[in-house]
């Protein structure tokens, strides 16, 4: 709210949100976000993970309602929009799951929704094929992609990722649009697919279309240029041109704190390898080798199509590796399922923590010890409780929860404390190894800081740990080597003291096509 | 710019444009369904000649209309990604209360009206339906599951449990309807019946709905993800209350077509069967988890079981063996349609050529 708007335009203002206030259950994520977008202006939406990006263009784009507040669009005042009266006023979105529906063609995704929308969502109408191709051919060759009859009839399940992603922004630009939301747009394309993609905002903002950009990647919102929105934990932090701020003051503005502190990292790894993996092949990864040492912490990125997520699955048992030997403390072990990694001593921290990690409606006590019911229980399996209340509470504080009280559901923590629940519940059986998948996803700033902190501790006892992530500040931070996979493969390894994120960017988006031209 | 992109990615398109006997298979997984029922056809046809009769055909014909009607209702439902296993219950509640209306109150009813009201208590039932399953955020499966319940304890308990054997003329009259008549060789008149072409008629507007309306794109986008579509605009209540009702309507016409054609209405009827149909619906290469299917493979699909159901004994298996038959069938198929699906299964980049 410390940025009001610059008053002089308001009554030409596209959009308008006015102390925008949203609650899920009992997290607060928007606490009162003012914001006016002006039409043929570009915005960079910027913030960490979990400050309410996503939330706030969900509210454009009438997927949630507002809990209260104002949006003023086209003059009327609304209190929530639905999707498609936020369409039809113009307002696209290619969502960072880019929303496409697998099941049908090309065509039918670009160009189904602008008749949906002039039918004002009404189904009793017919289906105007002409039409269709004719608004596919235009939006697919605006952003660059064929126009063929084979390519509009193609399944969308059936094409590579960036198509899918040119194909959803396609989709966005093929209605008379006078807003285009675009949340994380440039994540999976080529260098020169986003070259792409900024010339089409261009011309976008040249036809009076506002962009909304939600993005990470610093660089390219420079490149485009326009405003600067921050927000942090809900709130807008700051507005204003974006060349006006630097790297480092947006940085600031977005975690809230000075980040001189760079490196997390604190030890150093001792010459004795913990794991070596040796040509492992799993689903989506293709032969691959590398070691950890003891009181290293290894940190593996890559696309999501990578490898990276299925590298992590193979070495936890999760999906198992169908080829390769992993030697753990210099003997061979065989990892076929989860139960088989626990019993070697290598633990799993999923990415989603939700639905592969945490009893959610059971208390911090039954999650902490759930990997040592077995060894808390006497010959006629009764739990002994009391060792297990005591191990709990020593875990809860080695892992610094906000509470004293185990007994409160995991539901009820943040994203952050429940995260270290998890990691606490792993510490209950000191592994050898622990893989951290997207350890911080959805975490806030804070938490994000005691859980770095813990697994430093962690790899000074002489864990062998692996962070498994996209998170490239991250790694950076934290991470001893980092190794970057692509098309399965791993294609660079970095000293992540010396490494950029561009650099580790640049490994990741190369793909084998682009190094042949 | 814009042609040097079509250069690059025009790799996919060729991908799609290059034929393949796998990718025709993938794509229309039908071919499967039709190729089954050709092979079952000829082999029928060299074990007993008698099979190609007219006779047989018009068997299979008549057959095929009550259950086609079915699976129809499930096919649509099942684009949506939902399921339906309560039509054979509002189907048996439409047609004796039908009967039962006609015979006691209202003896003059013109078949037109009987029919057409059948299918308004079809959609009546059908929306009942779209609208728990919409409001519960329940999924379908379960939500029907309590209505089949429902709605024949219903009938059961409050409108009769009474096997009626004579019917009011006007029904008995529609089911013996000729649509055309041929003499078979030993001299038996052998009778197409006029209510046959209630099923090509349905499959063609069922088609028509599903590939030439709005509300036909929508099915599907839903069938492929309800979120998405939601998010995208699409009204998911309009979508549930239309499919079940529509898939109720189509019940209701089947109900009432097969008193007519058994020329008595029997209340325990039909329940029972709806596994046959949803085999039928799978077997024409609907995927059970929606989203994809075809009103030609439905309807292939209820000729391979039907079909099967009448041949097997003119070549002398016994009829017991239907069963196995079909199951053998129906696990092969989708044998078949998920290796193919695994196969295409879009991974890591640099694997597609």
């Amino acid at each position: 709210m410390a940025a009001q708007d610059n008053s002089a335009q308001h009554s030409a203002a596209l959009l308008e949100l006015r102390n925008i206030q949203k609650w899920f259950g009992g997290v607060h994520a928007l606490r009162g976000i003012d914001l006016t977008l002006q039409p043929g202006e570009a915005y960079h939406l910027l913030g960490e993970n979990g400050c309410g990006k996503s939330t706030v263009i969900k509210i454009m784009s009438g997927a949630h309602a507002p809990t209260s507040g104002e949006i003023v669009l086209g003059g009327e005042t609304f209190a929530s929009l639905t999707p498609i009266q936020s369409l039809a006023a113009g307002i696209e979105t290619v969502y960072q799951d880019l929303s496409l529906l697998p099941n049908l063609t090309v065509a039918e995704n670009v160009a189904l929704n602008e008749q949906l929308v002039g039918a004002n969502g009404r189904l009793a109408r017919l289906f105007d094929r002409k039409r269709l191709k004719e608004t596919a051919e235009k939006a697919l060759a605006a952003v660059g992609l064929p126009t063929d009859r084979a390519f509009l009839n193609t399944i969308v399940s059936d094409l590579p990722l960036a198509s899918r992603q040119l194909v959803a922004i396609a989709r966005a630009i093929a209605t008379r649009a006078k807003l285009v939301i675009m949340d994380e747009p440039t994540t999976s394309l080529t260098r020169r697919e986003v070259d792409n993609l900024i010339h089409v905002v261009e011309r976008l903002r040249s036809e009076n279309v506002a962009v909304l950009f939600v993005t990470h990647k610093l660089d390219e919102c420079y490149r485009i240029g326009g405003h600067a929105v921050v927000f942090r934990d809900g709130q807008c932090v700051a507005q204003g041109p974006i060349e006006t701020y630097s790297k480092k003051e947006l940085a600031e503005l977005m975690t809230g704190r000075s980040i001189d502190a760079q490196r997390y990292r604190t030890g150093k790894p001792s010459d004795t390898d913990r794991l070596k993996v040796d040509r492992l092949v799993a689903h989506g990864v293709r032969e691959t080798s590398f070691s950890v040492k003891k009181g290293e912490i290894l940190g593996i990125t890559g696309l999501a199509d990578s490898g990276r997520n299925e590298l992590a699955m193979a070495l936890t048992g999760v999906v198992p590796a169908t080829g390769g030997a992993l030697t753990l403390d210099g003997k061979a072990v065989s990892v076929r399922s989860p139960a088989e990694a626990i019993q070697q001593g290598i633990g799993y921290v999923p990415e989603d923590r939700l639905a592969e990690g945490l009893f959610l409606d059971k208390s911090i006590f039954e999650n902490e010890i759930a990997l040592i019911v077995a060894r808390l229980s006497n010959s006629f399996g009764v739990v002994d409780r009391e060792e297990g209340r005591r191990i709990a509470s020593r875990l809860s504080e080695e892992m610094r929860l906000n509470t004293r009280d185990i007994d409160l559901p995991v539901g009820a923590l943040s994203g952050g404390n429940q995260q270290r629940v998890l990691i606490g519940r792993w510490l209950s059986i000191a592994p050898k190894l622990l893989v951290l998948h997207g350890p911080t996803v959805g975490v806030d700033v804070g938490s994000k800081d005691t859980i770095y902190r813990v697994i430093q501790t962690l790899a000074e006892a002489g864990m062998g740990l692996v962070i498994v992530s996209d998170d490239l500040p991250e790694l950076l931070q934290n991470a001893d080597r980092i190794l970057v996979m692509n098309s399965g493969r791993v294609v660079a390894e970095m000293d992540a003291e010396q490494a950029t994120e561009d650099q580790l960017y640049k490994a990741m988006l190369t793909t084998t096509t682009e190094t042949v031209q | 710019m814009s042609v040097s992109r079509t250069e690059d990615l025009s790799g996919t398109a060729a991908q799609s444009r290059s034929f393949s006997l796998g990718e025709l298979v993938r794509r229309r997984p039908e071919t499967i369904t039709f190729t089954l029922l050709v092979a079952i056809c000829v082999i029928v046809t060299i074990v007993n000649p008698a099979f190609l009769q007219p006779s047989t055909l018009i068997d299979i014909g008549r057959a095929s209309v009550v259950m086609g009607l079915f699976a129809l209702g499930v096919f649509v439902i099942l684009a949506a990604g939902g399921i339906d296993v309560s039509f054979t219950a509002i189907a048996a509640f439409t047609m004796y209360s039908m009967t039962v209306l006609v015979q006691t109150y209202l003896p003059n009813l013109p078949i037109a009206v009987v029919i057409l009201m059948a299918m308004f208590g079809g959609v009546a039932l059908g929306v009942i339906n779209g609208l728990l399953v919409h409001h519960l955020k329940v999924p379908s499966l379960i939500v029907t599951i309590g209505t089949q319940y429902l709605f024949r304890g219903f009938l059961l308990s409050f409108i009769g449990t009474v096997w009626i054997m004579s019917l009011p003329p006007q029904m008995g009259a529609f089911g013996r309807m000729p649509l055309f008549q041929i003499e078979a060789a030993n001299g038996a008149l052998i009778t197409l019946p006029f209510y046959f072409l209630v099923l090509p008629i349905a499959a063609g507007v069922t088609w028509w709905i599903l590939n030439r309306t709005l509300m036909g794109r929508a099915i599907f986008a839903v069938g492929g993800n309800a979120d998405i579509a939601s998010r995208l605009g699409y009204s998911l209540r309009t979508v549930h209350v239309f499919l079940f009702g529509y898939a109720g309507a189509l019940a209701g016409l089947a109900g009432i077509i097969h008193v007519c054609a058994n020329r008595q209405a029997n209340p325990f009827d039909l329940v029972g069967t709806e596994i046959n149909v949803i085999a039928a619906v799978v077997l024409g290469g609907a995927r059970i988890t929606g989203g994809t299917g075809t009103v030609l493979g439905t309807i292939l699909g209820v000729l391979l079981i039907v079909v099967i159901n009448s041949v097997l004994v003119m070549v002398g298996i016994p009829s017991t063996w239907q069963r196995l038959v079909v199951g053998s069938f129906i696990l092969l198929a989708a044998a078949f349609f998920v290796t193919r699906q695994r196969k295409k299964q879009p991974s890591i980049s640099g694997e597609n050529p």
